[in-house]
């Protein structure tokens, strides 16, 4: 019984999930799955009669960042009512998905494909930044534990 | 809603181009094509189709490429009198294909294409760089 508490208090505090700079990388690296996500369905339609291309609404990464170092108790802080509530873990839907506004074609359809191209290689490299900080972040924690 | 279901709508909007440069290319193949009786219709002209389909199971619209229809403007009209296809006073009917409208729309086909092949490949980068978080 109280090897199973002790247990508990260890996975509390070494829930990696649960460390606030890999919680929000971990949602970034999410959101922009799911934009990379859009931004295909926006390609692959980029010739199809009536298709209105669409895209993810921007988080503010940064006010999210400060929110969490000042005090962190799970999911995103929301400091103001625009903010969009996320709890620890979760991934933004594509619900967030709001039209792009460019011009629509006499087929009625709305994608621009040069957009959607610097789009693609916006998110791309964005990822590819969290994905390095992620495991810059796991390589200072295994330094603090003296691992190899 | 992962890597891997970006990658297969890219897919599915490059077997739309594909199956619109194959009816581009039946196109321009027969834009000489004349029947071989008088008064018969020539080739006419086909257009490539394309609807958006909403996957449920991927949660994301695919490209789903249509039954191509054919076009119905005018043949165009050339006087032959020997051509077997010619009619009492000599005409022709030749196909309504115009090759300068082919070629645009290979163009076009062939450029979508090649943003799908670039969003596949990014794709296929990020999912790359989240499998080398393993590492070390």
């Amino acid at each position: 019984m109280r090897k199973v508490r002790a247990n508990d208090r260890f996975t509390d505090a070494m829930n990696l999930p649960d460390v606030p700079l890999l919680a929000l990388l971990r949602q970034r690296m999410s959101w922009l799955n799911d934009r990379q996500n859009l931004l295909s369905q926006n390609v692959a339609n980029a010739d199809t009669p009536g298709y209105a291309a669409r895209d993810l609404k921007a988080i503010d990464f940064e006010s999210e960042l400060r929110g969490q170092s000042s005090g962190f108790s799970g999911g995103l802080a929301t400091t103001d009512p625009r903010h969009i509530a996320v709890s620890a873990g979760g991934s933004l839907q594509a619900q967030d998905a709001a039209l792009t506004e460019t011009e629509t074609s006499s087929t009625g359809n709305s994608v621009s494909l040069e957009e959607e191209m610097i789009k693609v290689a916006d998110t791309q490299a964005q990822y590819q930044a969290a994905a390095n900080l992620y495991s810059k972040a796991i390589g200072m924690m295994r330094t603090a534990i003296g691992g190899p | 809603m992962d890597l891997a279901t970006s990658m297969a709508v890219a897919a599915s909007g490059m077997r739309a181009q594909t199956n619109r440069m194959r009816v581009i290319s039946e196109n321009i193949a027969n834009a000489n094509s004349t029947s071989a009786t008088p008064n018969g219709e020539p080739y006419r002209r086909k257009i490539a189709t394309m609807q958006s389909d909403f996957d449920r199971e991927l949660g994301a619209t695919m490209v789903q490429p249509g039954d191509p229809i054919p076009d119905q403007s005018e043949f165009r009209m050339q006087y032959d009198p020997g051509n077997p296809a010619a009619d009492k006073s000599g005409y022709v009917k030749l196909p309504n294909v115009n090759p300068l409208v082919e070629i645009m729309d290979m163009r076009e086909a062939q450029r979508s294409y090649e943003a799908d092949l670039t969003v596949m490949e990014a794709s296929k980068t990020m999912l790359a760089r989240t499998v080398d978080l393993l590492k070390r």
